[in-house]
């Protein structure tokens, strides 16, 4: 019972647990690179900053994908929290990032269709990944619900030490984070698909960054879910690396990550689905 | 039921002839009263009906038959005569000698030659429902073609003609006139891929033909196999029966190929993309909705049998492979219309897929997939029409800015693509029990099922790339005009629009009332054993796998809902402002992504023929 509630105050908090990830991660990057960096809260004040600004769009169709775009995603996370079915979290998260970059289709500004094309094209990049990553789990644990990966009480990571680095590969094109960030490219195309967003607007697809954190960080818990210590490490140390790549790394172009996901990270979730099934890990 | 059945299967026959005769006002009268009819009879049969009916037809009907089948070959070798067309020309003799053989046999004992039972009702309602609605949108589509008015009548005519072929093709138990109403479908989209008589009409005709004659020869192969060995009456129900047997595995295997064919899988799929020339409703009608659907019901006829056998694993593997390797192949394309088509041959692999695999969950997921793919690919196909007619628009780049002078055929189009694409479309949920059925199946054959798992998986990425790619064009509007004034068009398009649009949000609210209802007792009388499916706690269960339906729900107000919303809501009192565009002040052609695959789709057709002979290959070794 008291699990229940914690998974609802997770779902409710989330918006705000993943501001305070995005605060820490400017922290930390400062810090990488010998800065002191913004105070923590920043995200939260840059959040009420844009609240104040004076309302503007381009049209209506657009502003209100992006605010369906936010909501499609808490959806998503809820499902995951809750310990829904891993394909169908899959797919809820690919109907959240279709709005947005239905959103960004939707207006003539060439920046906003680059980061879509751009985005759609990430699409590729790692869900084949992911839902080789929850066959994997089906094998393990003979269902695809997330809450029998908590009941098992098993470490995933040793099951799957395989799919995990695959996730490694493809989590900073799902953060759009360096090397793997063409979709969102700021010095190359402003932003991509957020870029006609703006003010109070601009707030729904912000805030949905942070949920997009709390997303990924969730992913990774469930690799070390049998030991909520070992979780804990997980998601700071990928935390760190995700970091530490996004500092250390040059952008790519969009074929280059491609052929990065595609011809190792997929082998890689690959070959441990293979390795499940033949029952050898 | 008797003389329903009897009314679906004379009463096109007879709509088809007077078409011909009567004025062009009747006949419009006549088009809608007898797609009323044809749809509410197969609804009444599907609801109404629990037991299995055989008809046996009086003897001289087989003679009938042969005869028919010698006609239609006679014509098939006129036409390769006429158009000088060596394949048609080979097919054709090979078929002739194989139903000569055929006609210098003793006559078998005469069974049932009709088996109407839960999966024939359940294609009578799929092909009657939408050939239905295609006939009352071709009343307006038929009229802009620019054709003599003899031509449109015909036209009419050959579509209740096909409606009656195909009900007697999913009828039929007897191999003898399951060849023949096969080679019938085979010679509708000869005639109509044609219709238009110019170069390219009648090349791709040819090609249909000659590739569909292929199947037709692999039926013919498989009867021949059985008459051969004294098996005893080359039937489906006969076959099942026998095919335990060591040795009898090959005739089903034949009639497996034949499917493959008529679904278009690699390298039969060049047929369906050259059929892609046809008037519009002929590529929504047989390309796309009904006729390509013989193949997933043959092999959900044949599941009992390829269960667990080596033939359906190849068959797996291989549709795996054509899932992933035609959404590849589309990545290059821009013709609206050619998108559709491989995007259909994709999906008819996942559902070959899931028929072969023949455990309750897997043709669950094949006759959702069947219905609904039936449905949103039929919406998308009348709604190209309506871009050719009202817009004047086939490749997708130039459909940039629909939303404005279109917006509600640009929603219809998004609201289609994302139905085949993200929950709660039906379409979807076919999709996420292929996957996690397909976990069950890889469990048990290792490797092939880890590959076939993986193609599912990039495949599946593929085509929403795909989808993205023509919804992007569609969807974008310039920002100056922001009211959406929904455009005027023909009752008869907006009509069939909505029925289908209805059709399709009815399918996904009452899912699990169709699966419990509907779609499991036609699975426990296909696979003849007893399956579970009910709805508890939220969740519906087939088998042993289970989906929650309250994520379902709510997804359900986050696509069409909000899709819908966002076409026509209009916030006030917000500030506009023009794109960013860096300053620069240059008129932007907007386009979309390409990819170029030639150099890896000629391999495709290599890799699908090497298949199709591994498939007879591991039944005869």
């Amino acid at each position: 019972m008291k699990n229940e509630w914690l998974q609802i105050v997770l779902i409710i908090l989330a918006p705000v647990i993943g501001g305070l990830i995005a605060g820490f991660e400017r922290i930390i990057r400062a810090r990488m690179q010998r800065r002191i960096g913004p105070p923590l809260l920043q995200p939260f004040y840059d959040f009420l900053k844009l609240a104040d600004k004076r309302k503007m769009m381009v049209h209506s169709t657009h502003v209100f994908l992006g605010l369906m775009h936010f909501l499609a995603l808490w959806f998503a996370l809820a499902v995951l929290i809750l310990g829904g079915d891993l394909i169908l979290v899959i797919f809820l998260h690919l109907l959240s990032s279709a709005l947005l970059i239905l959103a960004g289709y939707s207006t003539r500004s060439i920046f906003s269709h680059l980061g879509a094309n751009r985005m759609a094209i990430s699409i590729l990049a790692y869900e084949p990944v992911l839902i080789l990553m929850a066959v994997t789990i089906y094998m393990i644990n003979g269902s695809f619900d997330v809450s029998v990966i908590f009941s098992s009480g098993e470490s995933l990571i040793l099951k799957m030490p395989l799919a995990f680095i695959a996730l490694l590969m493809i989590l900073p094109v799902k953060l759009k984070k360096s090397p793997f960030d063409v979709a969102e490219a700021h010095q190359e195309i402003t932003g991509g698909a957020e870029i006609e967003f703006s003010g109070i607007f601009y707030e729904a697809v912000y805030t949905a960054k942070w949920l997009d954190n709390v997303f990924c960080y969730t992913l990774v818990y469930l690799f070390g879910a049998g030991n909520p210590l070992l979780g804990a490490g997980l998601v700071v140390g990928v935390f760190l690396y995700v970091n530490a790549l996004d500092n250390s790394s040059a952008r790519v172009n969009y074929r280059q990550m491609l052929r990065f996901t595609i011809g190792v990270a997929l082998p890689v979730a690959f070959i441990n689905l293979l390795l499940s099934i033949l029952h050898i890990l | 039921m008797y003389p329903f059945i009897i009314a679906l299967f004379a009463g096109p026959v007879i709509v088809s002839g007077l078409l011909f005769i009567l004025p062009k006002s009747i006949s419009r009268i006549l088009i809608i009263t007898a797609a009323v009819v044809f749809s509410s009879i197969s609804v009444y049969l599907i609801t109404r009906t629990d037991q299995s009916l055989q008809i046996a037809v009086p003897a001289f009907m087989h003679q009938a038959v042969v005869i028919a089948d010698l006609a239609l070959l006679l014509f098939f070798g006129w036409i390769a005569y006429r158009r000088k067309n060596l394949l048609v020309g080979i097919m054709t003799i090979l078929q002739l000698a194989g139903t000569i053989w055929l006609m210098n046999q003793p006559a078998e004992s005469a069974g049932f030659v009709f088996n109407i039972d839960k999966l024939c009702l359940f294609m009578f309602l799929l092909i009657n429902v939408i050939s239905g609605i295609i006939a009352v949108y071709s009343i307006r589509y038929m009229e802009e073609e620019p054709c003599s008015g003899l031509r449109k009548k015909y036209f009419m005519s050959v579509i209740f003609w096909f409606i009656a072929v195909m009900n007697l093709v999913v009828a039929s138990d007897n191999l003898e006139f399951f060849f023949l109403f096969f080679e019938l479908t085979t010679l509708a989209s000869f005639l109509l891929i044609g219709f238009r008589r110019d170069e390219i009409s009648v090349k791709n005709s040819l090609t249909a033909l000659w590739m569909n004659q292929a199947g037709g020869i692999a039926i013919l192969a498989a009867i021949i196999f059985l008459r051969y060995n004294n098996a005893g009456e080359a039937s489906f129900t006969h076959l099942l029966q026998i095919a335990a047997q060591p040795g009898f595995m090959l005739p089903v295997a034949l009639l497996a190929v034949a499917a493959l064919v008529k679904g278009a899988q690699m390298p039969f799929s060049k047929w369906l993309l050259g059929a892609m020339v046809a008037p519009t409703p002929v590529s929504a009608l047989l390309h796309s909705s009904t006729m390509v659907k013989i193949a997933p019901f043959v092999i959900l006829r044949l599941s009992p049998a390829l269960q667990g056998t080596a033939v359906s694993t190849v068959i797996i593997a291989f549709t795996g492979f054509v899932f992933a390797a035609a959404a590849f192949s589309a990545l290059s394309q821009d013709v609206f219309k050619r998108i559709l088509a491989y995007s259909t041959v994709a999906l008819l692999a996942l559902m070959i897929m899931m028929a072969a695999a023949g455990t309750p969950v897997t043709m669950a997921a094949a006759l959702i997939l069947m219905l609904f793919h039936g449905l949103s690919k039929c919406l998308l196909f009348l709604n190209a029409g309506i871009m050719e007619r009202e817009f004047h628009l086939k490749q997708s780049t130039d459909m940039d800015r629909l939303a404005e002078r279109g917006p509600v055929t640009s929603f219809i189009i998004t609201f289609g693509f994302l139905s085949l694409l993200l929950p709660p479309f039906g379409a979807f949920i076919g999709k996420w029990f292929s996957i996690e059925s397909m976990g069950g199946f890889a469990q048990t054959s290792k490797i092939a099922g880890a590959l076939v798992i993986a193609a599912i998986a990039m495949g599946g990425a593929m085509l929403s790339l795909l989808y993205f790619k023509v919804i992007g064009v569609l969807i974008a509007r310039n920002g100056n005009d922001d009211r959406a004034k929904p455009e005027h068009i023909h009752p008869i398009y907006r009509f069939t629009n909505y029925i289908l649009l209805v059709l399709i949000v009815a399918g996904m609210g009452g899912l699990s009332y169709l699966v419990t209802e509907f779609l499991a007792p036609v699975i426990a009388a296909t696979l003849q054993q007893p399956v579970t499916a009910f709805t508890s706690h939220g969740s519906l269960h087939i088998g042993n796998m289970s989906m929650p339906l309250l994520p379902l729900a709510i997804a359900f107000f986050l696509l069409p809902v909000v899709l819908y919303a966002a076409m026509f809501i209009r916030f006030k009192k917000v500030d506009r402002v023009k794109e960013y565009m860096c300053g620069e002040k240059v008129n932007y052609s907007f386009s979309s992504y390409y990819f170029s695959v030639e150099k890896i789709t000629p391999w495709f057709t290599v890799a699908g023929i090497l298949f199709f002979i591994t498939l007879l290959a591991v039944v005869i070794l």
